[in-house]
């Protein structure tokens, strides 16, 4: 045993205090990457691609009020998006749907917050952020394939089993029960439609590729572009709206009953 | 000497023939007796002339086009229930399994030329011939036109309101497409609804269960033969009667209950019932060139599992329809000796209902006789407003089937105005018991406020609009007495002329449609001899107005 | 100004005037008319030119009747024209002046029809002359001697049979008439009549009280659910949320030849099918597969496919007359004239994994009828 330790020499203070608050440093780190390696959820936040990123924001400024943070849905306000998939985000915020400018019966149909390019920028984007974050539904990308090699006919039969009952044989729409409407297919596109049936907003059915198969639902949309086109109206110059007998029945007496009277005015006059 | 130069053959066939119309007049009248005073009747009689008395004719001019082109259309047509499959141009049911009906129907409309301008007309044709049956009936209601002697020809209308509604059901139909096909599914609920039989009438009519194989062709033949032979006979009946008792007339100069004032038939009434016809069908087919109607290609073909939204039946079935969506879930169930039983909800609004309203039609003429105490008979018409409880009434019916027909398009109203479906169905229920009364009441107040106002004319004279102010600075408006100082006008049942320039039966001072043809008098002043007057006025009592 | 040729304006004139003599040389032509009206009870009281003959503003009306003319004459050419060379078939996609064919039609023929209906309108108001005719009716009842004839000569009919003192043929005659009456009507009401409760092999009942899925018509076995081209269904075929047509899958069983076959397969969400399994009648328990529920699409109401299905609100809306039920507890009518739940069908899985109705409906299917 030495008699004699060398004693250190002892360290200035201010090299000890750089020296505790390296080790504080250190040991908060330490911590900091426990705790990462163990907590949930944080590590997909990492995985989510730029656009889904994008669109996280896009959600975050829009969104969130109703459908919550992560998408979770806010009880009485709005339901959970995890599942919906990128079909009902172009679907809803493509055609202006949402946002929802107040709660109500149905969300209407309003131009959209975005328009054009931006528009289509935009619900790209939060389109991938809910998908990735929950999954779900997709409009395929060989749709126009599809639609090239689709049946009319087919999708004429499909239509009146399945649709025709709310958006009407011409395709003009119908009333739901307590202020719901069926809305009027004539002006909307064919990825609407396709996700439409796909995701089943609101108060319509779901009707996933499992019962309606993807060729399925391009012959449905085929046979609506012949409605939406004008030579299915071929009887006149006037469609009278294609709501049927009931504008039939007004014209005759706004139109025909009312010609027919001066005539008789003119023919007759008064005694 | 003279020569006498022998006609030749050519000069005596020439005189022949121009001899030829007199010498087949002759013939006729040896072997008929055509120039018989009776039938000169015919061409002579005469008919007063007022544009409320043309309303039948348009029915009866759409009754003959509906005549010429369901003949077209019969003639492609295919009323079968044979199941075929579509194999003509409209590709968008290229393929599809439908019935021959339906098929034939499409073929009308896209590979017959000319086809679906044809069936247009026939289909514009049938709603003009049903809603001038219905203007037509109101102008004989309002007028009183169903009076003594005249109870007849009316009972024959309200048949021939259900003829020509029986006849558009069964004609669109026919096509067997979904919209028409839902139709007649009700159609089916409305006949097993009937109590105790109901069940057998519809065995019955479908030879089965619904829909079975024969229905089409039999409403095919109830369509083009026995309902048009009916509606004929009817119509020919109607149209004798009518002749035999001579038409009715307004009151006026010259026109007592006794005589009719009017123009011969031959050849000026005539002339104009030849130019109306021109003109019903003219409105028929612009409007069957510019407004589409029963585009059935949009409906494809009828299956039970099938159905639209905003599903009509033809306008002048509205009423029905609307009077089954209003009608509560009222459904009674009993039990009698182990058997249950049970009375539709659909008797009440689609059985019962349009029963009590033909009733109602039916004996009215008899019932406001009886009420008025007045069985003499009738040939000059009444004004509206002299009989305030009939149009107050007729007002009423007309609310109670208008508020019922649109409710029968609640659905369609509710879609293109944004309106909750509920909502509406409930307007309709309330507005239904509500409405006509309200409209009694108003319509019985404009009448009598409308008959207060004649009178006033009678004594005061016309309003002139021109303002005098009297020396005690009060404002008086000169009227333009309609008799001489001291006389008084009894009310006639005669239009009062209400303007200026109107005095009597003649017509407005200045005519021409677009362009006067004469130049209008100058305003004067009020006539000498009505200053001299109205000065002594001043002088004397003042303020006494006109 | 040339003066008016032809002015008649008469007093009325009383029935009692002598009759003329229509063989004399002088009278005009319009006095015999008017003795035509006059022998028929007719008096012409007025008669007169509207326009003065020859004048301006008659010849402008001549132009414009024939102007009128000639249009109807051009646009029933061009009708002609149309009809026979304007395009007219249905091309699809190809199509745009072929949908003018009918427009076309319909704008030259009304156009014509109307000219010709303008043209002999103007010519009878302004270019006819202007005639008040007064006619007399003969209202009321006919002479007391025309009735007390007519009753003679019918009641006399009966005197000549005879039949009021020979009570045998009076007897006679009803006993043999009545029949034959009946007998005229018998084909054509008695052939039409068929027995609505008459039972139908193999299932033995009326057709009002069962439909396809009836296993009786698949020769005992439970009958299949299919969809509209026959392919049976799996449960995985239906998302949650989601609703398809079935129909019973025997021959024709797609047809309308089972009117009440059509129903509403549902894959309801979890809480709504608990909430139904919780509100379930007796009559329909254990008629649930899982989470799907199948409800007959039948309106109760009239028979229209109540279809509408809201996915969120749970209710089946009928387009019809606007019933709604509500699915989270037996199909009850809750709003519109509906008066009785649409019938359940009571389904499982088989052992292939496709649906099948375990037996048929346990009420009629359909509207309401008497002896229900």
């Amino acid at each position: 045993m030495t008699s004699e330790t060398p004693r250190r020499r002892p360290r200035s203070r201010g090299r000890r205090r750089l020296g505790a608050s390296l080790k504080l440093v250190g040991a908060l780190l330490l911590a900091g990457f426990v705790y990462t390696a163990f907590a949930p959820g944080l590590a997909a936040q990492d995985q989510l691609s730029p656009t889904a990123v994008e669109g996280k924001q896009l959600y975050e400024n829009n969104c969130i009020s109703c459908h919550g943070s992560n998408a979770q849905g806010v009880e009485g306000r709005g339901p959970s998006l995890i599942g919906v998939g990128a079909a009902a985000v172009e679907f809803q915020v493509g055609t202006g749907r949402m946002p929802m400018a107040r709660q109500e019966a149905q969300a209407p149909q309003k131009p959209p917050l975005w328009e054009g390019e931006e528009l289509e920028r935009v619900v790209a984007a939060i389109s991938a952020y809910i998908q990735e974050l929950g999954g779900g539904p997709e409009v395929p990308d060989n749709l126009p394939a599809l639609l090239a090699n689709a049946d009319p006919a087919v999708g004429g039969e499909l239509y009146r089993i399945n649709c025709s009952s709310c958006h009407a044989y011409g395709g003009g729409g119908g009333p739901l029960s307590s202020g719901s409407d069926a809305p009027s297919l004539l002006e909307t596109s064919e990825r609407h439609i396709y996700a439409a049936m796909l995701h089943g907003p609101q108060n319509m059915p779901v009707f996933g590729d499992n019962q309606l198969t993807p060729e399925e639902k391009a012959d449905i949309i085929a046979y609506l572009q012949t409605l939406q086109s004008e030579e299915t109206d071929r009887g006149g110059l006037f469609d009278l709206g294609r709501y049927g007998p009931s504008t039939e029945g007004m014209a005759i007496f706004l139109v025909g009953i009312v010609a027919l009277t001066l005539a008789s005015l003119w023919i007759a006059g008064k005694s | 000497m003279t020569t006498t130069v022998k006609p030749s053959a050519l000069t005596k066939r020439k005189q022949q023939l121009k001899g030829l119309p007199a010498a087949t007049a002759r013939g006729m009248d040896e072997r008929l007796q055509l120039a018989d005073p009776s039938v000169r009747t015919l061409l002579n009689k005469v008919f007063p002339d007022h544009w409320s008395f043309l309303l039948g004719e348009i029915a009866l001019w759409s009754f003959v086009i509906l005549i010429l082109t369901g003949t077209f259309l019969t003639l492609f047509f295919e009323p079968s229930m044979q199941e075929v499959v579509y194999d003509g141009s409209y590709t968008a049911l290229r393929g599809v399994e439908m019935s021959a009906a339906y098929a034939s129907t499409l073929d009308l409309s896209f590979d017959v030329r000319g086809g679906l301008f044809m069936r247009q007309m026939h289909h514009w044709a049938a709603l003009l011939f049903v809603a001038s049956i219905v203007v037509h009936m109101l102008r004989i209601f309002f007028t009183g036109a169903f009076r003594k002697p005249r109870e007849i020809n009316w009972i024959i209308g309200v048949l021939l309101f259900w003829l020509a509604f029986l006849l558009g059901f069964t004609g669109y139909s026919l096509p067997d497409d979904a919209l028409s096909g839902t139709g007649l599914r009700i159609a089916h609920a409305i006949v097993l609804a009937v109590p105790v039989v109901g069940t057998w009438v519809a065995e019955a009519l479908f030879d089965g269960p619904f829909p079975g194989t024969l229905i089409i062709s039999r409403f095919y033949i109830i369509h083009v033969f026995i309902l048009p032979l009916l509606t004929a006979g009817l119509i020919g009946a109607h149209l004798a009667i009518m002749f035999k008792q001579k038409h009715t007339q307004w009151p006026g100069p010259g026109r007592t209950n006794t005589n009719v004032v009017g123009e011969r038939f031959f050849p000026r009434y005539a002339l104009k019932q030849g130019a109306f016809f021109m003109m019903v069908f003219a409105v028929i087919a612009l409007m069957a060139g510019l407004f589409q109607i029963n585009p059935v290609w949009l409906f494809g073909p009828y299956h039970v599992a099938v159905v639209s939204a905003g599903s009509q039946p033809d306008w002048y079935v509205l009423f029905l329809d609307g009077s089954t969506r209003l009608f509560p879930a009222w459904e009674i169930r009993f039990s009698l000796f182990n058997e249950s039983y049970t009375l539709s909800p659909l008797f009440w609004p689609a059985v019962l209902m349009p029963g009590i309203l033909t009733v109602i039609l039916l004996i009215y003429p008899f019932v406001e006789a009886r009420v008025r105490k007045d069985h003499r008979l009738h040939n000059l018409l009444e004004r509206p407003r002299d009989v305030p409880v009939r149009t107050g009434l007729g007002a009423m019916g007309i609310t109670f089937f208008l508020i019922l027909t649109i409710s029968g398009a609640n659905d369609v109203l509710a879609h293109a105005f944004d309106i909750s479906l509920n909502a509406m169905t409930w307007v309709g229920r309330i507005g239904l018991i509500v409405l006509p009364p309200i409209v009694y009441w108003m319509t019985h107040r404009i009448c009598l406020g409308l008959q207060q106002h004649d009178r006033e004319v009678l004594v005061h004279g016309v309003e002139t609009g021109i303002i005098r102010r009297l020396p005690n600075g009060r404002f008086e408006e000169v009227h333009q007495p309609l008799a001489p100082r001291g006389q008084q006008l009894e009310y006639t049942g005669w239009v009062v002329p209400k303007k200026m320039n109107r005095l009597g039966a003649l017509p407005p001072a200045v005519r021409g449609f677009f362009v006067p043809i004469e130049e209008p008098t100058p305003p004067t002043r009020p006539a000498p001899e009505l200053e001299r007057r109205s000065e002594a006025e001043e002088a004397g009592v003042g303020g006494e107005s006109r | 100004m040339t003066t008016p040729t032809t002015s008649h304006r008469e007093p009325a004139r009383s029935e009692e005037a002598a009759e003329l003599d229509v063989n004399d040389p002088q009278l005009t032509r319009f006095d015999l008319v008017r003795e035509s009206a006059r022998r028929n009870g007719i008096e012409i009281v007025l008669y007169e030119p509207r326009l003065p003959a020859g004048s301006r503003a008659e010849r402008r009306v001549e132009r414009s009747i024939a102007g009128l003319f000639l249009l109807a004459g051009l646009s029933a050419t061009a009708f002609l024209v149309a009809y026979i060379w304007w395009p007219w078939e249905y091309d699809a996609g190809n199509d745009f002046l072929s949908s003018f064919y009918t427009p076309a039609l319909g704008i030259t023929l009304g156009l014509s029809l109307f000219a010709i209906g303008a043209a002999i309108t103007v010519w009878v108001k302004k270019l006819m002359p202007h005639e008040v005719a007064i006619e007399q009716r003969h209202d009321g009842p006919s002479n007391e001697d025309d009735q007390k004839l007519m009753v003679a000569t019918l009641a006399g009919a009966l005197d000549d049979s005879g039949i009021k003192r020979r009570p045998l043929l009076k007897g006679a005659l009803a006993l043999g008439l009545a029949p034959l009456g009946v007998v005229a009507a018998a084909p054509l009401i008695g052939g039409l009549i068929k027995n609505p409760h008459a039972k139908v092999e193999p299932v033995g009942q009326s057709h009002l009280t069962f439909t396809g899925y009836n296993s009786e018509l698949n020769n005992g076995r439970p009958v299949r659910l299919v969809r509209q081209d026959g392919t049976p269904v799996r449960p995985a075929d239906i998302s949650v949320g989601g609703q398809i047509t079935v129909f019973p899958g025997i021959p024709g069983g797609t047809t309308n030849q089972y009117p009440n076959g059509p129903t509403l397969l549902i894959h309801l969400r979890e809480e709504h099918a608990q909430e139904l399994r919780e509100n379930l009648y007796e009559m329909n328990k254990g008629s649930m597969a899982g989470n799907f529920v199948a409800y007959s699409k039948i309106c109760t109401h009239a028979g229209c496919p109540a279809s509408l299905y809201e996915q969120q609100s749970n209710r089946l809306l009928c387009p019809c007359h606007q019933s709604q039920f509500l699915i989270t507890d037996n199909a009850r009518p809750v709003f519109g004239p509906a008066a009785r739940s649409l019938p359940m069908l009571p389904i499982a899985v088989d052992d292939e994994g496709f649906f099948v109705a375990t037996r048929d409906y346990k009420v009629p299917v359909g509207p309401s009828f008497w002896e229900r």
